[in-house]
C-alpha cells in the first residue's frame, strides 16, 4: 500500500506493507538509521521518533498509522549538520557511552523541554523513563538535562 | 528486526464496516487500537491473527466529553489524554491516578482505554479504577448497541465476555455521589509506574452527612485472574467511622481475598502482603479526597 507522510520536513510517498512497522520503514525504506531496534516491543525507547510532535516508539506503530502524519527522527533535529541544543548539551556532558540509546534519549528529551523548558528533576526522570540505557549513562544524561532546564553549570 | 507475520489488513471507516469484517473473519480477526499489546503479542508470536482491523479511521471513537450524569470517554482515547484531562481528574480521580502510572509516557501516548479493557490483563491499571467508579462500556455488535458494566466484562487472563465481532466504543463514568473520593496506587519493581503492577489497588469511599462511611468500593489488580473486587473489605468499612481501625480491618480483608500466582514479578505471598499495605494507603487517600469533596 502507498504511504504519504512528512519525514523530517519533507513530504514523502512510498510503498509499504501493512505489516511493516514505522521503524522498519524509517530504517529500511528511508535509510534513516538513527532510530534503533533493541527490544522491539516498546519497552526500551531506542526506536523513539516524534509522531506529530510526540515521542512515540516506532516499533509499535504499524506503517499505515503514519499516513498523513509528521515524523521527525534524530536526523531531522540537525538538518544542517549543526547540533541542536539538546544534542550539544549531551555532547558537552558526555551523556552517553556506546551511543545506541542516544537518538531515543535526545528525541524524548527535546520534546520534554519544548513543553516544559524548566522541567524539574523528577519530571525529567519520568519523561525519560521510557528510554533505557544499558551503559548506565543516566547520571550524565541528568547532568545535561539539568543544564538545559536552567540549573547547574 | 522482529517482523510481523502476514495478515489481511483493514481500515474500515465505519463501525458497521468494522463489525462486518470481524463477523466474516471469525476467530482469526483482531482489533487494532493503540497496538501496545496487539503488536507486541504478534511480534512474540503469542497472537497470530489472520485479519487485523484498525479502528483508528472510524470517526468519533476518541475524546472525553461531559454528558448528562457523567463523562463519556471514547474507546480510542489514549491513556496520556486521560492523565492530562481535568474532567477525568475531577470526576474519576482513581482513573487519573492509574493513567499516570501506566507504563511509560510514550506508551501512554499510544495505549487506549478501550484496548486496556479488551486486553483484560489481570494486571490492568485501568480496570480497577473503572470498576470502582462503576463505569459502563458501550459495545457495538452485529445486533446493535448494548451497555455492560466494565466489571462484568472480565472473565479471565486475556478473556472477556465480548465476542469477536463486538467493539467497545465508549466508556461512561457516572458523576460520583456527594462526599465521594477515590484513589489508585500501584507497586511495581520501579517507582513512578513504568513496570507492570505487582499489585495495584483502587478504592472509592463515600462519606455520609454524619461523617461515617456510607459505601466503599475496593478493586485490586495482579492478585487474581481478573481485577478483583474485595467485597468483604468493602463491607468492613460500611457504616463505620473512617478511622485507622476501619482502614486496617478493610486492608486485612482485602489481603485475605487475594488469590495471586507467583511469577517473575513477585511471589504470591509477597503480593498478599503488598495488597494489605497498598489497600490501607489507598483508602487513606480516598478518605482524604472524600473529606475534601464533603466540604
Amino acid at each position: 500500500m502507498r504511504l504519504t507522510a512528512t519525514v523530517n520536513g519533507r513530504a514523502r510517498t512510498f510503498e509499504v506493507e501493512a505489516r511493516s512497522t514505522l521503524l522498519e520503514v524509517i530504517r529500511e525504506s528511508l535509510l534513516l538509521t538513527g532510530a534503533k531496534e533493541a527490544c522491539g516491543v516498546g519497552e526500551c525507547g531506542n526506536c523513539m521518533v516524534l509522531l506529530d510532535g510526540e515521542p512515540t516508539p516506532s516499533c509499535l506503530v504499524l506503517a499505515p498509522d503514519a499516513e498523513g502524519r509528521e515524523i521527525v527522527t534524530v536526523e531531522g533535529l540537525a538538518p544542517e549538520g549543526a547540533l541542536d541544543e539538546v544534542q550539544a548539551a549531551f555532547l558537552e556532558a558526555g551523556a552517553f557511552q556506546c551511543g545506541f540509546c542516544t537518538p531515543g534519549m535526545v528525541i524524548t528529551a527535546g520534546a520534554l523541554l519544548r513543553d516544559q523548558p524548566n522541567a524539574a528533576a523528577g519530571e525529567i526522570k519520568q519523561a525519560l523513563a521510557g528510554v533505557l540505557c544499558r551503559c548506565g549513562s543516566y547520571t550524565k544524561v541528568m547532568k545535561a538535562m539539568e543544564k538545559l532546564a536552567g540549573r547547574g553549570a | 528486526m522482529k517482523r510481523l507475520r502476514e495478515f489481511s489488513y483493514h481500515e474500515p471507516e465505519s463501525l458497521e464496516a468494522a463489525i462486518g469484517i470481524l463477523a466474516a473473519g471469525g476467530d482469526g480477526a483482531r482489533l487494532l487500537a493503540g497496538g501496545t499489546d496487539l503488536v507486541v503479542d504478534m511480534k512474540t508470536g503469542r497472537m497470530r491473527p489472520s485479519i487485523v482491523v484498525n479502528l483508528k479511521r472510524i470517526p468519533g471513537l476518541s475524546g472525553i466529553e461531559a454528558v448528562e450524569g457523567g463523562i463519556r470517554i471514547g474507546a480510542l482515547t489514549p491513556v496520556a489524554t486521560l492523565q492530562a484531562s481535568p474532567l477525568v481528574g475531577q470526576m474519576a480521580a482513581a482513573l487519573a491516578d492509574a493513567a499516570a502510572v501506566l507504563a511509560t509516557p510514550p506508551v501512554r501516548g499510544l495505549a487506549t482505554i478501550g484496548g486496556n479493557i479488551g486486553r483484560a490483563s489481570p494486571a490492568s491499571d485501568l480496570g480497577p479504577p473503572l470498576i470502582v467508579h462503576e463505569a459502563i462500556a458501550t459495545i457495538e455488535g452485529p445486533d446493535g448497541s448494548r451497555e455492560e458494566t466494565v466489571e462484568s466484562l472480565y472473565v479471565g487472563p486475556g478473556a472477556t465476555t465480548l465476542a469477536v465481532h463486538d467493539i467497545i466504543t465508549s466508556i461512561f463514568v457516572p458523576t460520583p455521589a456527594a462526599g465521594f473520593g477515590s484513589a489508585h496506587l500501584k507497586i511495581g519493581a520501579r517507582a513512578g509506574g513504568t513496570d507492570i503492577a505487582m499489585v495495584g489497588v483502587s478504592a472509592g469511599v463515600t462519606l455520609g452527612a454524619d461523617g461515617r462511611i456510607a459505601a466503599a468500593r475496593i478493586v485490586l489488580a495482579s492478585v487474581a485472574p481478573t481485577p478483583l473486587r474485595a467485597i468483604a473489605a468493602e463491607q468492613a468499612l460500611a457504616g463505620r467511622e473512617p478511622s485507622e481501625e476501619a482502614v486496617a480491618a478493610a486492608a486485612a480483608a482485602a489481603a485475605a481475598a487475594c488469590r495471586p500466582i507467583s511469577d517473575l514479578r513477585a511471589s504470591a505471598s509477597h503480593r498478599v502482603a503488598l495488597a494489605g499495605v497498598l489497600t490501607a494507603r489507598v483508602l487513606r487517600s480516598a478518605i482524604a479526597r472524600a473529606r475534601e469533596a464533603s466540604r
